[in-house]
């Protein structure tokens, strides 16, 4: 179910730190809206959701260039990487993701752009609520890299100027897709 | 002392103040940080949360090898090799050597203030390792050849038009100085280290004892790229920031970014457990070095040790006005700010901190937003008496403090006779607008009071009265600024006090509370002094002692029951002194409830309120003096930065530091003119001899005058 509360937060928070965040109703939605942003290859490291909407195919049917494996020699030059989100955290307009999985790091800090899918579903309302899921991940991976991402790269080093886009992406797209899924352990 | 140290110290001074852009950048910086933080901690309990945070770090450094025990286990069992490094030169080698072992040529760094204090680039340097900074602000200040001047933003001493130089040299041609195309050559420049490097190394702001595992709180995602595509992975992380669980680890991540940038969270929180995956088939190697480099120490000493709760957020920098006037070049060594001071005795030895020990002015602004509740001005005010006791506080003020000061008597007969041999500067009026020859700079940017012909203790009696049936009977504590530059402050608060139905009495034994020997490091006189004025104080069993100076007020509340604490004659009768004192602004309010016994004027003056720093942030009084001039029908028009120390500070602004209190000084009266206000009210002596100095010198038309000046003229 959709806490409309949690959401309304997490969207406002999440766009006050420069991310975008648009809903949409079906994949074939959000596959427009990818295709729609992107202006070159895509990186598309295996996420259960992804695999199960059958996302690849429907980009590369859409015309995308599309990365899935040795996102290392890929990622250099690639535009956008898209990946699903495990939850999100309403107060400071944070997803999380599981990056265990190399690719979803490469996916996530090298190119131009992420794209989030997020299951709107799954929004926590703060970082203590955020702990047990933490806490379970913990116990079924011994070894484990989880990132929260809020809004895109920045930085305010030279003049305390704040700059969007140092080292990651310069631009992080939130897509609300309800029924992605509903687990939390789970992108 | 030093006297090389010294010239060095001097001289860096002299250079920052000649730096007027840094001071702006900074002021403006200190602004922006003071509306951004508030706004983040909107519906917040700040006190709290950082009670919180102490309560937790206090029970980590108890049980640290407990936590460094379960933290090894659970780091060792998901494939991490963990080193407890005993010293920098520890950490350093085990880092080189690792990286020499692996044929590693090159590392990507991404900001850790525990390699800056480690030189851990110049180890490894020495090693044949070249060390790439990857963080925008160390790279920087790494291509500058410098160190950081903030924890948190490292270059914010730097303008665009320098970094476009030093880019300029690494890309061979001429980079315009635009911030955004700035951050693009960085970023162009930088990315193809991340993959040439054999090996990345970061800090972590956290690390969980119950998983094995550390956190990164960032913002650029350098540190991602740095821990993910490398083969090697080095964390180097203070041993101090363990904490014992993910919800412990969760709470300082809520606190942290808010207090260090007035950001709700930053761009990444990055939590690490183990050797994860790396390069398809493989698994990274993790190494983290536990480094202990002074901490333990640090543990045992009873009077700093809450210096290890500290979060590194940087706050207690961006509000100290002795920062904004000179930078972390002047004010730190290689930590900076107030936390930067007690660090640096303990990580780098007391030489290092020796002159910024006393570079601090005392005013607790840091304490107000230190997010892990450490009374930073107290710790740095005992380093400094332990710094006072290993180079002594030199010869002058040693036989001020020791052979004057402690004998009353003749501590008095001296100031009574500079009230006559001061006749030829004076020239008979109350304040002296130059000073001759050696002694003209201390006159060069505020005038100075002179001393009172009559000092308060010899003329009390012709004004305090004896009630019949008084509400309360209330010793005064007067304290020098009182008693021998401004009598009639003293003179007003009997005539209010006993229009209020109390009786006022001025026990002649009270001596100097001591905090001006305290301050310049002398413990040993202020503690003879406590015990004279506690015995003089309460000899009468007084049912109040009223103050009319805030740093007398510490003195009386806070200092003389610690000075005391291990004395069995005094140590109880120094907390009923303790118990009994409050100053006279909080005694109307709160006590006398007499807010209404004054006339409404008839057409009411605006006032502006100056914040004395030791009245708000050490007694915590800073509405009632608000309140009773606006019950005394006064327009309370607030200025901007009320609460900013005014550059007092006692001797900071006569001997140690008087070019640094001349700045301060300098925006307290640009603040008051600019308020517009005719009256500025305040609650001390010390800031009465600033403000009014710093008025009269400007030739501004506004009157400087204690609150109970202002309240004695609006007796009904």
């Amino acid at each position: 179910m959709i806490d409309a509360q949690r959401l309304e937060l997490f969207s406002a928070t999440a766009r006050k730190v420069g991310a975008e965040v648009t809903s949409v109703a079906t994949v074939e939605e959000a596959v427009a809206a990818i295709v729609a942003l992107v202006r070159g290859t895509v990186l598309l490291p295996a996420f259960a959701s992804g695999a199960r909407l059958g996302l690849a195919g429907k980009l590369r049917a859409a015309g995308c260039e599309v990365s899935e494996e040795n996102l290392r020699q890929s990622a250099p030059t690639a535009d956008t990487g898209i990946t699903g989100a495990n939850f999100a955290i309403a107060d400071t307009g944070s997803v999380v993701l599981e990056s265990t999985p190399e690719a979803i790091r490469l996916a996530t800090t090298l190119p131009e752009r992420h794209v989030v899918l997020l299951d709107p579903r799954k929004i926590v309302a703060d970082g203590l609520a955020a702990v047990p899921m933490l806490r379970q991940f913990h116990q079924r991976d011994p070894r484990n890299y989880l990132a929260y991402i809020t809004g895109p790269s920045r930085t305010a080093d030279i003049e305390r100027v704040l700059t969007i886009g140092v080292h990651g992406p310069r631009q992080l797209h939130i897509l609300l897709l309800e029924g992605l899924s509903d687990d939390p352990l789970e992108m | 002392m030093s006297k090389q140290r010294s010239r060095q110290y001097k001289a860096r001074i002299d250079q920052a103040l000649a730096t007027p852009k840094l001071q702006e950048a900074l002021h403006r910086f200190g602004d922006a940080f003071l509306v951004s933080r508030a706004n983040a901690f909107a519906g917040l309990d700040f006190e709290a949360l950082r009670q919180e945070i102490g309560q937790m770090k206090d029970a980590v450094r108890e049980n640290s090898p407990a936590y460094v025990a379960e933290f090894t286990r659970n780091a060792e069992a998901a494939g991490a090799k963990v080193f407890l490094a005993k010293s920098a030169e520890e950490a350093n080698s085990y880092i080189a050597e690792l990286a020499k072992a692996r044929g590693v040529k090159m590392v990507v760094k991404s900001k850790s203030m525990a390699s800056e204090e480690t030189h851990l680039n110049v180890a490894l340097e020495q090693a044949g390792v070249r060390a790439l900074e990857t963080d925008l602000g160390e790279w920087i200040i790494q291509l500058a050849g410098q160190k950081p001047s903030h924890m948190v933003m490292p270059a914010i001493h730097m303008f665009k038009e320098e970094v476009a130089e030093l880019f300029g040299k690494v890309t061979g041609q001429t980079e315009a100085p635009e911030i955004a195309h700035l951050v693009q050559v960085a970023r162009e420049q930088l990315r193809q280290g991340y993959f040439d490097a054999g090996m990345g190394i970061t800090g972590a702001n956290i690390a969980v004892a119950e998983t094995g595992g550390i956190a990164l709180v960032t913002n650029e995602g350098n540190a991602r790229l740095a821990s993910t595509l490398p083969k090697i992975h080095v964390v180097l992380v203070g041993i101090e920031k363990l904490v014992p669980t993910l919800e412990d680890a969760a709470k300082v991540i809520r606190v942290l970014p808010k207090n260090a940038t007035g950001q709700l969270l930053t761009s990444y929180v990055t939590w690490i457990r183990g050797a994860v995956p790396s390069h398809d088939d493989g698994e990274k190697e993790l190494h983290i070095v536990l480094l202990d480099n002074g901490r333990t120490a640090l543990a045992e000493s009873a009077h700093c040790k809450d210096a290890l709760r500290c979060i590194r957020c940087g706050a207690c920098a961006n509000v100290c006005p002795v920062y904004q006037t000179v930078g972390g070049h002047v004010f730190g060594h290689i930590y900076i700010g107030a936390i930067g001071i007690i660090l640096t005795a303990f990580f780098h030895g007391l030489d290092k901190a020796a002159e910024i020990v006393r570079a601090c002015i005392g005013c607790r602004a840091c304490v107000a937003v230190c997010p892990a509740d450490i009374d930073l001005e107290g710790i740095i005010l005992h380093l400094r008496a332990v710094v006072g006791k290993e180079e002594g506080i030199g010869l002058g003020k040693s036989i001020v403090f020791k052979q004057v000061m402690r004998n009353r008597r003749l501590f008095h007969t001296l100031i009574r006779a500079g009230s006559v041999l001061q006749k030829p500067v004076s020239k008979g009026e109350r304040s002296i607008r130059h000073l001759p020859m050696y002694f003209s700079s201390l006159t060069e940017w505020r005038t100075l009071p002179t001393i009172a012909e009559k000092p308060l203790r010899d003329q009390i009696d012709q004004y305090a009265r004896k009630l019949d049936k008084p509400r309360y009977r209330v010793a005064f504590f007067g304290g020098c600024g009182n008693d021998f530059i401004y009598p009639e402050m003293g003179i007003s608060l009997v005539q209010v006090l006993n229009r209020l139905g109390v009786e006022v009495y001025y026990p002649q034994e009270q001596n100097c509370c001591g905090i001006p020997a305290l301050y310049s490091g002398d413990r040993e006189t202020a503690v003879d002094l406590a015990e004279q004025n506690v015995k003089a104080m309460l000899a009468e069993n007084p049912d109040y002692i009223v103050t009319t100076c805030p740093t007398c007020t510490m003195a009386l509340k806070r200092d003389f029951v610690e000075h005391l604490a291990d004395n069995p004659v005094w140590a109880q009768k120094a907390l009923e002194l303790s118990e009994k004192t409050i100053d006279v602004s909080a005694f109307i309010a709160n006590v006398l409830k007499a807010a209404g016994e004054f006339a409404l004027g008839a057409e009411g003056e605006a006032v502006t309120y100056h914040d004395s720093c030791h009245l708000k942030r050490g007694a915590g009084v800073w509405q009632e003096p608000r309140a009773l001039l606006a019950a005394s029908g006064h327009e309370v028009v607030e200025m901007a930065h009320a609460d900013r120390c005014c550059g007092f500070g006692g001797s900071y602004s006569f001997t140690s530091h008087p070019h640094i209190a001349r700045e301060i000084n300098k925006d307290k009266i640009d603040d008051i003119a600019a308020s517009g206000a005719p009256i500025v009210a305040m609650d001390c002596p010390g800031c009465l001899i600033n403000i009014r100095g710093g008025l009269e010198k400007r030739g501004l038309n506004v009157r400087a005058a204690h609150t109970i000046e202002l309240l004695a003229e609006r007796l009904k």
